[in-house]
Protein backbone atom coordinates (compact mmCIF):
# COMPACT_ATOMS: atom_id res chain seq x y z
CA UNK A 1 0.00 0.00 0.00
CA UNK A 2 1.54 3.29 -1.00
CA UNK A 3 2.92 4.90 2.36
CA UNK A 4 0.13 7.79 3.61
CA UNK A 5 2.46 10.27 3.83
CA UNK A 6 2.96 10.07 0.26
CA UNK A 7 -0.60 10.81 -0.56
CA UNK A 8 -0.51 13.48 2.09
CA UNK A 9 1.64 15.45 -0.12
CA UNK A 10 0.02 15.15 -3.21
CA UNK A 11 -3.00 15.99 -0.94
CA UNK A 12 -0.90 19.15 0.41
CA UNK A 13 -0.20 20.49 -3.35
CA UNK A 14 -3.93 19.57 -4.18
CA UNK A 15 -4.93 22.49 -1.40
CA UNK A 16 -1.94 24.80 -2.44
CA UNK A 17 -4.20 24.53 -5.95
CA UNK A 18 -7.05 25.24 -4.44
CA UNK A 19 -6.18 28.24 -2.61
CA UNK A 20 -4.52 29.48 -5.62
CA UNK A 21 -7.53 28.91 -7.80
CA UNK A 22 -9.79 30.67 -4.95
CA UNK A 23 -7.37 33.80 -5.18
CA UNK A 24 -7.91 33.73 -8.71
CA UNK A 25 -11.67 33.71 -8.44
CA UNK A 26 -11.29 36.17 -5.65
CA UNK A 27 -9.50 38.45 -7.13
CA UNK A 28 -11.16 38.35 -10.46
CA UNK A 29 -14.89 39.18 -8.92
CA UNK A 30 -16.97 37.06 -11.70
CA UNK A 31 -19.70 38.43 -9.60
CA UNK A 32 -19.69 42.01 -10.44
CA UNK A 33 -20.89 43.16 -13.87
CA UNK A 34 -17.97 43.80 -16.26
CA UNK A 35 -18.25 46.81 -19.17
CA UNK A 36 -17.16 43.78 -21.51
CA UNK A 37 -17.17 39.87 -21.42
CA UNK A 38 -14.02 39.84 -20.11
CA UNK A 39 -15.61 39.79 -16.64
CA UNK A 40 -16.46 36.39 -16.92
CA UNK A 41 -13.11 34.95 -18.45
CA UNK A 42 -11.85 32.93 -15.47
CA UNK A 43 -15.13 31.12 -13.81
CA UNK A 44 -15.43 28.12 -15.45
CA UNK A 45 -12.04 26.85 -15.35
CA UNK A 46 -10.88 28.20 -11.98
CA UNK A 47 -14.16 27.18 -9.99
CA UNK A 48 -13.53 23.86 -11.81
CA UNK A 49 -9.39 24.00 -10.75
CA UNK A 50 -10.80 24.61 -7.44
CA UNK A 51 -13.56 22.21 -6.91
CA UNK A 52 -11.29 19.11 -7.95
CA UNK A 53 -8.15 19.87 -6.22
CA UNK A 54 -10.90 20.17 -2.89
CA UNK A 55 -12.28 17.01 -4.14
CA UNK A 56 -8.98 15.30 -4.98
CA UNK A 57 -7.59 16.36 -1.95
CA UNK A 58 -10.42 14.31 0.14
CA UNK A 59 -9.61 11.39 -1.75
CA UNK A 60 -5.90 11.44 -0.90
CA UNK A 61 -6.23 12.47 3.08
CA UNK A 62 -9.61 11.30 4.51
CA UNK A 63 -9.40 13.68 6.87
CA UNK A 64 -9.95 16.24 4.29
CA UNK A 65 -13.31 14.61 2.94
CA UNK A 66 -15.56 17.35 2.88
CA UNK A 67 -18.48 16.05 0.80
CA UNK A 68 -20.28 13.01 0.44
CA UNK A 69 -19.23 10.83 -2.61
CA UNK A 70 -23.04 11.24 -4.53
CA UNK A 71 -22.47 15.05 -4.02
CA UNK A 72 -19.03 14.73 -6.28
CA UNK A 73 -20.74 12.66 -8.45
CA UNK A 74 -23.14 15.50 -9.37
CA UNK A 75 -21.03 18.08 -9.09
CA UNK A 76 -18.30 16.78 -11.64
CA UNK A 77 -21.18 15.63 -13.93
CA UNK A 78 -22.18 18.86 -14.16
CA UNK A 79 -18.77 20.22 -14.91
CA UNK A 80 -18.45 17.26 -17.66
CA UNK A 81 -21.24 18.30 -18.88
CA UNK A 82 -20.77 21.98 -19.11
CA UNK A 83 -17.09 21.49 -20.43
CA UNK A 84 -18.63 19.04 -23.10
CA UNK A 85 -20.86 21.70 -24.36
CA UNK A 86 -18.06 24.36 -24.44
CA UNK A 87 -15.73 21.55 -26.50
CA UNK A 88 -18.61 20.88 -28.62
CA UNK A 89 -18.91 24.56 -29.52
CA UNK A 90 -15.20 24.51 -29.81
CA UNK A 91 -15.22 21.70 -32.20
CA UNK A 92 -17.68 23.34 -34.72
CA UNK A 93 -15.74 26.54 -34.96
CA UNK A 94 -12.41 24.77 -35.10
CA UNK A 95 -12.50 21.18 -36.04
CA UNK A 96 -10.43 18.67 -34.39
CA UNK A 97 -7.87 21.01 -33.20
CA UNK A 98 -10.72 21.95 -30.05
CA UNK A 99 -10.06 18.50 -29.35
CA UNK A 100 -5.96 18.72 -29.59
CA UNK A 101 -4.98 21.72 -28.58
CA UNK A 102 -8.64 23.25 -27.22
CA UNK A 103 -8.98 25.01 -24.11
CA UNK A 104 -11.54 23.16 -22.65
CA UNK A 105 -10.61 19.55 -23.63
CA UNK A 106 -8.53 18.78 -20.88
CA UNK A 107 -11.09 20.24 -18.23
CA UNK A 108 -13.42 18.01 -19.41
CA UNK A 109 -11.29 15.18 -19.39
CA UNK A 110 -10.48 16.24 -15.98
CA UNK A 111 -14.12 16.61 -14.95
CA UNK A 112 -14.97 12.79 -16.32
CA UNK A 113 -12.23 11.33 -14.67
CA UNK A 114 -13.21 12.71 -11.36
CA UNK A 115 -17.00 10.75 -12.03
CA UNK A 116 -15.79 7.85 -12.87
CA UNK A 117 -13.19 7.89 -9.74
CA UNK A 118 -16.17 8.63 -7.82
CA UNK A 119 -18.30 5.95 -8.44
CA UNK A 120 -15.69 3.48 -9.14
CA UNK A 121 -14.94 4.54 -5.19
CA UNK A 122 -18.55 4.16 -4.70
CA UNK A 123 -19.01 1.57 -6.18
CA UNK A 124 -16.30 -0.59 -4.58
CA UNK A 125 -18.50 0.12 -1.48
CA UNK A 126 -15.60 2.85 0.46
CA UNK A 127 -16.75 4.97 3.33
CA UNK A 128 -15.61 8.34 3.53
CA UNK A 129 -14.60 8.52 -0.26
CA UNK A 130 -10.35 8.46 0.51
CA UNK A 131 -8.44 6.40 -1.13
CA UNK A 132 -6.98 5.20 2.13
CA UNK A 133 -10.07 4.25 3.04
CA UNK A 134 -10.66 2.21 0.34
CA UNK A 135 -7.43 0.04 0.91
CA UNK A 136 -5.20 1.96 -1.51
CA UNK A 137 -5.62 -0.88 -3.76
CA UNK A 138 -9.02 -1.48 -4.77
CA UNK A 139 -9.92 -3.02 -7.85
CA UNK A 140 -11.73 -0.48 -10.07
CA UNK A 141 -14.70 -2.29 -11.88
CA UNK A 142 -13.80 -0.96 -15.27
CA UNK A 143 -10.04 -0.56 -14.72
CA UNK A 144 -9.54 -0.03 -18.73
CA UNK A 145 -11.23 3.14 -18.21
CA UNK A 146 -9.09 4.45 -15.52
CA UNK A 147 -6.27 3.03 -17.83
CA UNK A 148 -7.21 5.07 -20.91
CA UNK A 149 -8.17 8.33 -18.56
CA UNK A 150 -4.61 7.87 -17.08
CA UNK A 151 -2.60 7.99 -20.71
CA UNK A 152 -5.31 10.74 -21.65
CA UNK A 153 -4.36 12.85 -18.57
CA UNK A 154 -0.31 12.53 -18.89
CA UNK A 155 -0.83 13.08 -22.41
CA UNK A 156 -2.99 16.41 -21.96
CA UNK A 157 -0.39 17.37 -18.90
CA UNK A 158 3.04 16.88 -20.79
CA UNK A 159 1.19 18.89 -23.52
CA UNK A 160 0.78 21.54 -21.24
CA UNK A 161 3.72 22.20 -19.68
CA UNK A 162 5.11 22.29 -23.46
CA UNK A 163 3.26 24.78 -24.68
CA UNK A 164 3.90 27.01 -21.44
CA UNK A 165 7.68 26.40 -22.27
CA UNK A 166 7.33 27.16 -25.50
CA UNK A 167 5.21 30.51 -24.82
CA UNK A 168 8.17 31.14 -22.27
CA UNK A 169 10.53 31.38 -24.98
CA UNK A 170 8.11 32.95 -27.85
CA UNK A 171 5.62 34.04 -26.07
CA UNK A 172 3.13 35.26 -27.74
CA UNK A 173 0.18 37.20 -25.25
CA UNK A 174 -2.44 39.99 -25.72
CA UNK A 175 -4.53 42.13 -23.66
CA UNK A 176 -7.86 40.55 -23.19
CA UNK A 177 -10.44 41.94 -25.19
CA UNK A 178 -8.49 43.53 -27.42
CA UNK A 179 -8.78 42.92 -31.38
CA UNK A 180 -5.94 41.98 -33.65
CA UNK A 181 -3.15 39.27 -33.96
CA UNK A 182 -1.24 38.21 -30.88
CA UNK A 183 2.14 40.08 -29.31
CA UNK A 184 4.42 37.43 -30.69
CA UNK A 185 7.95 37.64 -29.74
CA UNK A 186 7.37 39.84 -27.12
CA UNK A 187 9.75 38.73 -25.07
CA UNK A 188 8.78 37.42 -21.19
CA UNK A 189 10.08 40.53 -19.08
CA UNK A 190 8.21 43.29 -20.89
CA UNK A 191 4.90 41.34 -20.62
CA UNK A 192 5.73 41.32 -17.20
CA UNK A 193 6.48 44.66 -17.11
CA UNK A 194 3.18 46.10 -19.38
CA UNK A 195 1.39 43.73 -16.81
CA UNK A 196 2.72 45.62 -14.00
CA UNK A 197 2.17 48.74 -15.02
CA UNK A 198 -1.28 47.78 -16.24
CA UNK A 199 -2.42 46.68 -12.97
CA UNK A 200 -1.10 49.73 -11.12
CA UNK A 201 2.67 49.92 -11.30
CA UNK A 202 4.07 47.47 -8.73
CA UNK A 203 2.74 47.25 -5.97
CA UNK A 204 2.98 44.38 -3.38
CA UNK A 205 -1.02 43.46 -4.60
CA UNK A 206 0.04 43.79 -7.98
CA UNK A 207 3.05 41.88 -7.93
CA UNK A 208 0.55 39.15 -6.35
CA UNK A 209 -2.09 39.62 -9.13
CA UNK A 210 0.49 39.40 -11.95
CA UNK A 211 1.80 36.09 -10.31
CA UNK A 212 -1.88 34.81 -9.94
CA UNK A 213 -2.40 35.69 -13.64
CA UNK A 214 0.78 34.53 -15.03
CA UNK A 215 0.18 31.34 -17.74
CA UNK A 216 3.09 29.96 -15.49
CA UNK A 217 0.35 29.79 -12.72
CA UNK A 218 -2.61 28.51 -14.38
CA UNK A 219 -1.25 25.81 -16.19
CA UNK A 220 1.20 24.78 -13.14
CA UNK A 221 -2.20 24.22 -11.28
CA UNK A 222 -3.23 22.23 -14.20
CA UNK A 223 -0.03 19.88 -14.40
CA UNK A 224 -0.42 19.70 -10.68
CA UNK A 225 -3.99 18.10 -10.94
CA UNK A 226 -2.96 16.02 -14.10
CA UNK A 227 0.15 14.66 -12.37
CA UNK A 228 -1.90 13.81 -9.01
CA UNK A 229 -5.02 12.45 -10.68
CA UNK A 230 -2.98 10.10 -13.06
CA UNK A 231 -1.07 8.72 -10.19
CA UNK A 232 -4.66 8.40 -8.55
CA UNK A 233 -6.30 6.40 -11.14
CA UNK A 234 -2.97 4.14 -11.62
CA UNK A 235 -3.16 3.27 -7.43
CA UNK A 236 -7.08 2.45 -7.46
CA UNK A 237 -6.33 0.26 -10.78
CA UNK B 1 -14.10 31.71 -21.07
CA UNK B 2 -10.16 31.37 -21.12
CA UNK B 3 -7.90 29.82 -18.20
CA UNK B 4 -5.72 32.47 -18.16
CA UNK B 5 -7.50 35.48 -18.86
CA UNK B 6 -8.12 37.98 -16.17
CA UNK B 7 -10.81 39.97 -15.48
CA UNK B 8 -11.32 43.97 -15.11
CA UNK B 9 -8.57 46.01 -16.12
CA UNK B 10 -5.18 43.46 -15.48
CA UNK B 11 -3.44 42.57 -18.07
CA UNK B 12 -4.91 39.01 -19.69
CA UNK B 13 -3.09 36.18 -21.36
CA UNK B 14 -5.29 35.55 -23.80
CA UNK B 15 -2.47 32.94 -24.90
CA UNK B 16 -3.99 30.73 -22.92
CA UNK B 17 -2.50 27.22 -23.94
CA UNK B 18 -4.87 26.06 -27.19
CA UNK B 19 -6.56 29.63 -27.87
CA UNK B 20 -3.47 30.88 -28.81
CA UNK B 21 -3.75 31.33 -32.89
CA UNK B 22 -2.30 28.99 -34.79
CA UNK B 23 0.40 31.11 -36.40
CA UNK B 24 1.63 32.21 -32.76
CA UNK B 25 1.71 28.95 -30.74
CA UNK B 26 5.44 27.46 -29.99
CA UNK B 27 6.80 24.94 -33.21
CA UNK B 28 6.41 21.53 -32.96
CA UNK B 29 8.35 19.58 -34.94
CA UNK B 30 8.29 16.04 -35.67
CA UNK B 31 11.18 15.51 -33.02
CA UNK B 32 9.80 17.65 -30.57
CA UNK B 33 6.46 15.13 -30.77
CA UNK B 34 8.06 12.66 -30.18
CA UNK B 35 9.82 13.77 -27.52
CA UNK B 36 6.74 14.60 -25.70
CA UNK B 37 5.60 11.22 -26.12
CA UNK B 38 8.73 9.50 -24.65
CA UNK B 39 8.08 12.64 -21.81
CA UNK B 40 4.14 10.96 -21.27
CA UNK B 41 5.64 7.54 -21.03
CA UNK B 42 8.39 8.87 -18.34
CA UNK B 43 5.21 10.57 -16.17
CA UNK B 44 3.16 7.29 -16.68
CA UNK B 45 6.19 5.48 -15.72
CA UNK B 46 6.57 7.58 -12.28
CA UNK B 47 3.24 7.43 -11.63
CA UNK B 48 3.06 3.63 -11.71
CA UNK B 49 6.01 3.34 -9.13
CA UNK B 50 3.86 5.01 -6.82
CA UNK B 51 1.83 1.97 -6.70
CA UNK B 52 1.28 0.38 -3.13
CA UNK B 53 2.70 -2.83 -4.60
CA UNK B 54 6.12 -0.96 -5.13
CA UNK B 55 5.95 -0.39 -1.75
CA UNK B 56 6.18 -3.83 -0.74
CA UNK B 57 9.09 -6.47 -0.59
CA UNK B 58 7.76 -7.57 -3.56
CA UNK B 59 9.23 -5.26 -5.42
CA UNK B 60 12.91 -5.68 -4.10
CA UNK B 61 12.07 -9.75 -4.93
CA UNK B 62 11.48 -8.68 -8.15
CA UNK B 63 14.96 -6.63 -8.59
CA UNK B 64 16.82 -9.37 -7.06
CA UNK B 65 15.28 -11.76 -9.53
CA UNK B 66 16.86 -10.15 -12.37
CA UNK B 67 20.13 -11.69 -11.22
CA UNK B 68 19.25 -14.86 -12.14
CA UNK B 69 20.89 -16.95 -14.56
CA UNK B 70 23.40 -13.72 -15.09
CA UNK B 71 27.17 -14.03 -14.57
CA UNK B 72 28.59 -12.87 -11.19
CA UNK B 73 29.71 -9.65 -12.60
CA UNK B 74 26.20 -8.84 -13.68
CA UNK B 75 24.21 -10.85 -10.68
CA UNK B 76 26.00 -8.58 -7.47
CA UNK B 77 25.57 -5.54 -8.10
CA UNK B 78 21.96 -6.10 -8.94
CA UNK B 79 21.98 -8.37 -5.45
CA UNK B 80 23.43 -5.66 -3.52
CA UNK B 81 20.76 -3.15 -5.31
CA UNK B 82 17.81 -5.57 -3.91
CA UNK B 83 19.17 -5.74 -0.94
CA UNK B 84 19.80 -1.68 -0.09
CA UNK B 85 16.13 -1.32 -1.29
CA UNK B 86 14.79 -3.95 0.42
CA UNK B 87 16.44 -2.22 3.38
CA UNK B 88 14.79 1.33 2.86
CA UNK B 89 11.95 0.33 0.68
CA UNK B 90 9.74 3.47 0.78
CA UNK B 91 12.26 5.79 0.73
CA UNK B 92 14.16 4.79 -1.95
CA UNK B 93 11.15 3.80 -3.62
CA UNK B 94 9.48 7.22 -3.24
CA UNK B 95 12.82 8.51 -4.95
CA UNK B 96 12.70 5.66 -8.13
CA UNK B 97 9.10 7.35 -8.23
CA UNK B 98 10.23 11.38 -8.38
CA UNK B 99 12.81 11.08 -10.48
CA UNK B 100 10.91 9.19 -13.09
CA UNK B 101 8.31 11.53 -12.38
CA UNK B 102 10.80 14.63 -12.96
CA UNK B 103 11.83 13.13 -16.26
CA UNK B 104 8.85 13.53 -17.66
CA UNK B 105 8.01 16.67 -16.50
CA UNK B 106 11.67 17.85 -17.70
CA UNK B 107 11.74 16.65 -21.25
CA UNK B 108 8.27 18.50 -21.49
CA UNK B 109 9.80 21.73 -20.22
CA UNK B 110 11.55 22.96 -23.03
CA UNK B 111 14.36 24.69 -20.91
CA UNK B 112 14.89 21.68 -19.22
CA UNK B 113 14.99 19.28 -21.97
CA UNK B 114 18.46 19.07 -22.35
CA UNK B 115 19.21 18.11 -19.16
CA UNK B 116 16.50 15.84 -18.51
CA UNK B 117 17.12 13.75 -21.67
CA UNK B 118 20.71 13.55 -20.36
CA UNK B 119 19.75 12.20 -17.15
CA UNK B 120 17.31 10.13 -18.92
CA UNK B 121 19.86 8.08 -20.06
CA UNK B 122 21.96 7.67 -17.32
CA UNK B 123 18.81 6.81 -15.22
CA UNK B 124 18.07 4.44 -17.99
CA UNK B 125 21.31 2.61 -18.20
CA UNK B 126 21.21 2.36 -14.27
CA UNK B 127 18.37 0.36 -14.18
CA UNK B 128 18.72 -1.65 -17.31
CA UNK B 129 21.35 -3.32 -15.26
CA UNK B 130 20.50 -2.79 -11.29
CA UNK B 131 17.08 -3.12 -11.70
CA UNK B 132 16.42 -5.16 -14.96
CA UNK B 133 19.38 -7.44 -15.03
CA UNK B 134 20.39 -6.00 -18.06
CA UNK B 135 16.74 -7.31 -19.64
CA UNK B 136 17.65 -11.04 -19.70
CA UNK B 137 20.05 -10.13 -22.08
CA UNK B 138 22.69 -12.32 -21.00
CA UNK B 139 20.80 -14.49 -18.75
CA UNK B 140 18.81 -16.72 -21.86
CA UNK B 141 15.46 -14.90 -20.45
CA UNK B 142 15.17 -12.56 -22.94
CA UNK B 143 12.37 -12.47 -25.41
CA UNK B 144 10.95 -10.29 -28.15
CA UNK B 145 7.46 -10.57 -25.81
CA UNK B 146 8.68 -10.45 -22.67
CA UNK B 147 10.23 -6.60 -23.45
CA UNK B 148 13.91 -7.32 -24.18
CA UNK B 149 15.90 -6.09 -24.68
CA UNK B 150 14.74 -4.46 -21.87
CA UNK B 151 12.45 -1.52 -22.34
CA UNK B 152 14.63 1.03 -20.35
CA UNK B 153 17.46 0.71 -22.74
CA UNK B 154 14.64 1.86 -25.56
CA UNK B 155 14.33 5.37 -23.30
CA UNK B 156 17.87 5.50 -23.56
CA UNK B 157 18.13 4.60 -27.39
CA UNK B 158 15.50 7.14 -27.72
CA UNK B 159 16.54 9.61 -25.49
CA UNK B 160 19.98 10.42 -27.70
CA UNK B 161 18.37 9.59 -31.11
CA UNK B 162 16.25 12.53 -29.79
CA UNK B 163 18.40 14.45 -28.56
CA UNK B 164 18.29 18.21 -29.30
CA UNK B 165 20.84 19.60 -31.65
CA UNK B 166 21.94 22.92 -31.55
CA UNK B 167 21.55 22.89 -35.50
CA UNK B 168 18.85 21.60 -37.65
CA UNK B 169 20.50 19.61 -40.00
CA UNK B 170 18.54 17.98 -42.95
CA UNK B 171 17.83 14.21 -42.51
CA UNK B 172 16.31 11.61 -44.08
CA UNK B 173 14.09 10.60 -40.76
CA UNK B 174 14.09 12.68 -37.15
CA UNK B 175 16.33 9.99 -35.42
CA UNK B 176 18.91 10.21 -38.02
CA UNK B 177 18.87 14.31 -36.85
CA UNK B 178 21.53 13.94 -33.83
CA UNK B 179 24.04 10.88 -34.64
CA UNK B 180 23.29 10.84 -38.58
CA UNK B 181 21.66 8.52 -41.12
CA UNK B 182 24.20 5.87 -40.62
CA UNK B 183 24.55 5.50 -37.06
CA UNK B 184 20.69 5.65 -36.75
CA UNK B 185 20.36 2.66 -39.21
CA UNK B 186 23.06 0.86 -37.79
CA UNK B 187 21.49 1.25 -33.67
CA UNK B 188 17.98 0.39 -35.59
CA UNK B 189 19.13 -2.72 -37.23
CA UNK B 190 20.93 -4.28 -34.28
CA UNK B 191 17.81 -3.79 -31.99
CA UNK B 192 15.62 -5.03 -34.62
CA UNK B 193 17.91 -8.33 -35.25
CA UNK B 194 18.93 -8.65 -32.05
CA UNK B 195 14.89 -8.65 -30.84
CA UNK B 196 15.17 -11.32 -33.76
CA UNK B 197 17.60 -13.32 -32.51
CA UNK B 198 16.18 -13.58 -28.90
CA UNK B 199 12.84 -14.86 -30.63
CA UNK B 200 15.12 -17.90 -31.74
CA UNK B 201 16.61 -18.64 -28.44
CA UNK B 202 16.00 -22.27 -27.05
CA UNK B 203 13.44 -21.51 -24.78
CA UNK B 204 11.39 -18.82 -26.94
CA UNK B 205 11.18 -21.99 -30.15
CA UNK B 206 10.06 -24.00 -27.44
CA UNK B 207 6.88 -25.73 -28.51
CA UNK B 208 4.90 -24.20 -25.90
CA UNK B 209 7.36 -21.39 -25.83
CA UNK B 210 5.58 -18.65 -27.07
CA UNK B 211 2.07 -19.74 -25.73
CA UNK B 212 3.17 -20.22 -22.41
CA UNK B 213 4.55 -16.43 -22.60
CA UNK B 214 1.44 -15.12 -23.89
CA UNK B 215 -0.68 -17.30 -21.20
CA UNK B 216 1.57 -16.36 -18.76
CA UNK B 217 0.50 -12.90 -18.72
CA UNK B 218 -3.21 -13.36 -18.49
CA UNK B 219 -3.29 -13.35 -14.01
CA UNK B 220 -5.06 -9.85 -12.88
CA UNK B 221 -5.96 -8.83 -16.13
CA UNK B 222 -9.69 -7.87 -17.27
CA UNK B 223 -12.02 -10.43 -18.81
CA UNK B 224 -11.56 -8.84 -22.33
CA UNK B 225 -7.95 -8.75 -22.41
CA UNK B 226 -7.64 -11.96 -20.54
CA UNK B 227 -10.06 -13.19 -23.78
CA UNK B 228 -7.47 -11.77 -26.33
CA UNK B 229 -4.81 -13.60 -25.18
CA UNK B 230 -6.28 -16.86 -24.23
CA UNK B 231 -7.23 -16.67 -28.27
CA UNK B 232 -3.49 -15.88 -28.84
CA UNK B 233 -2.69 -18.50 -26.87
CA UNK B 234 -4.84 -21.29 -28.26
CA UNK B 235 -4.27 -20.04 -31.82
CA UNK B 236 -0.27 -20.27 -31.48
CA UNK B 237 -0.76 -23.35 -29.21
CA UNK B 238 2.16 -25.74 -29.54
CA UNK B 239 3.66 -24.51 -32.53
CA UNK B 240 5.70 -22.11 -30.50
CA UNK B 241 8.68 -22.97 -33.53
CA UNK B 242 6.90 -21.72 -36.31
CA UNK B 243 5.46 -18.70 -34.50
CA UNK B 244 9.14 -18.14 -33.58
CA UNK B 245 10.25 -18.23 -36.69
CA UNK B 246 7.57 -16.26 -38.35
CA UNK B 247 8.55 -13.37 -35.89
CA UNK B 248 11.88 -13.75 -36.20
CA UNK B 249 11.55 -13.64 -39.96
CA UNK B 250 9.34 -9.96 -39.62
CA UNK B 251 12.19 -9.07 -37.32
CA UNK B 252 14.38 -9.45 -39.81
CA UNK B 253 12.44 -7.28 -42.67
CA UNK B 254 12.08 -4.84 -40.19
CA UNK B 255 15.99 -4.71 -39.24
CA UNK B 256 16.36 -4.08 -42.90
CA UNK B 257 13.62 -1.67 -43.78
CA UNK B 258 15.47 1.53 -43.23
CA UNK B 259 18.08 0.59 -45.55
CA UNK B 260 15.34 0.33 -48.14
CA UNK B 261 14.24 2.98 -50.30
CA UNK B 262 11.32 4.97 -48.89
CA UNK B 263 8.27 3.53 -49.86
CA UNK B 264 9.34 0.21 -48.85
CA UNK B 265 10.71 1.72 -45.82
CA UNK B 266 7.19 3.27 -44.88
CA UNK B 267 6.14 -0.29 -44.95
CA UNK B 268 8.18 -1.94 -42.75
CA UNK B 269 8.02 1.03 -40.37
CA UNK B 270 4.38 -0.06 -40.21
CA UNK B 271 5.27 -3.37 -40.02
CA UNK B 272 7.34 -2.08 -37.23
CA UNK B 273 4.41 -0.65 -35.22
CA UNK B 274 1.94 -3.61 -35.97
CA UNK B 275 4.39 -6.05 -34.38
CA UNK B 276 4.65 -3.84 -31.34
CA UNK B 277 1.17 -3.53 -31.07
CA UNK B 278 1.40 -7.17 -31.02
CA UNK B 279 3.77 -7.79 -28.67
CA UNK B 280 1.89 -5.21 -26.24
CA UNK B 281 -1.14 -6.53 -26.16
CA UNK B 282 0.01 -10.34 -26.20
CA UNK B 283 2.82 -10.41 -25.10
CA UNK B 284 3.08 -7.99 -22.34
CA UNK B 285 -0.68 -7.62 -21.55
CA UNK B 286 -0.55 -3.74 -21.87
CA UNK B 287 2.80 -3.49 -19.70
CA UNK B 288 0.20 -5.47 -17.27
CA UNK B 289 -0.78 -2.31 -15.92
CA UNK B 290 -4.43 -3.47 -15.76
CA UNK B 291 -3.42 -6.24 -13.21
CA UNK B 292 -1.79 -3.34 -10.55
CA UNK B 293 1.50 -4.20 -10.65
CA UNK B 294 3.46 -2.43 -14.08
CA UNK B 295 6.54 -0.73 -13.35
CA UNK B 296 5.98 0.78 -16.49
CA UNK B 297 4.31 0.57 -20.09
CA UNK B 298 7.13 -2.20 -21.34
CA UNK B 299 8.40 -2.53 -24.58
CA UNK B 300 5.65 -1.99 -27.11
CA UNK B 301 5.07 1.52 -26.76
CA UNK B 302 8.68 2.31 -27.03
CA UNK B 303 9.53 0.00 -30.05
CA UNK B 304 6.42 1.81 -31.85
CA UNK B 305 7.64 5.54 -31.03
CA UNK B 306 10.90 4.09 -32.17
CA UNK B 307 9.76 3.07 -35.60
CA UNK B 308 7.66 6.23 -35.70
CA UNK B 309 11.51 8.06 -35.53
CA UNK B 310 12.45 6.44 -38.21
CA UNK B 311 9.72 7.63 -40.41
CA UNK B 312 11.17 9.25 -43.51
CA UNK B 313 10.39 13.00 -43.82
CA UNK B 314 9.83 14.82 -47.00
CA UNK B 315 12.61 17.32 -47.95
CA UNK B 316 12.36 20.98 -46.44
CA UNK B 317 13.70 24.16 -48.60
CA UNK B 318 16.16 25.52 -46.52
CA UNK B 319 14.91 28.70 -44.92
CA UNK B 320 16.25 32.02 -46.01
CA UNK B 321 19.35 33.56 -43.80
CA UNK B 322 17.16 36.62 -43.04
CA UNK B 323 13.71 35.47 -41.43
CA UNK B 324 10.92 38.04 -39.40
CA UNK B 325 11.77 37.97 -35.72
CA UNK B 326 8.63 36.21 -34.93
CA UNK B 327 9.89 33.17 -36.94
CA UNK B 328 13.04 33.31 -34.91
CA UNK B 329 11.72 33.36 -32.19
CA UNK B 330 9.69 30.53 -32.64
CA UNK B 331 12.48 28.41 -34.94
CA UNK B 332 14.98 29.51 -31.33
CA UNK B 333 11.87 27.45 -28.88
CA UNK B 334 12.11 24.81 -31.40
CA UNK B 335 15.39 23.57 -32.01
CA UNK B 336 16.42 24.39 -27.79
CA UNK B 337 14.01 21.32 -26.96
Amino acid sequence: MTPAWILDIFAAVMLVVAAVSAARLAGARPWQPRPSQQGAVVTDTDISHLLMSIAMAGMLAPGLTTLPNGAWVAVFAVLTAWFGYRVTRDYQSSGARALAAGHCAPHLVHSAAMVYMFLAITASGASGGGMAGTGGMSKLSVPTLAFVFAFTLAAYTIWDLDQLSGLWRGLVPTVAGAAGPALAGVPAGALHAEAMTRSGAGGARSGLVTVLDSPGTVVGCRVAMGVTMTLMLFLMI
Amino acid sequence: MTDVAVAGNRTAWRGRLGTVPAAARPSLDARRALQLVLAAIWLIDGALQFQGFMFTKGFSQMIGGTADGNSAVVAKPITWNATLVDHHLVLFNAIFATIQLLLGLGIALRPAARVAQAASVVWSLGVWWFGEGLGGVLSGAASPLNGAPGAVIIYALLAVLLWPPGREASAPFTAARAVGAHVARVLWAVLWLSLAYFALTPGNRAPQGVSGMIAGMESGEPLWLQHLQKGAASLVGSQGLAASVALAAALVLIAAGVYLPAGIAKGTLVLAIVVAAFIWVFGQALGGILAGGGTDVNSGPLLALLALAYWPLRTVPAVPATVPAVSEARATSGTDA
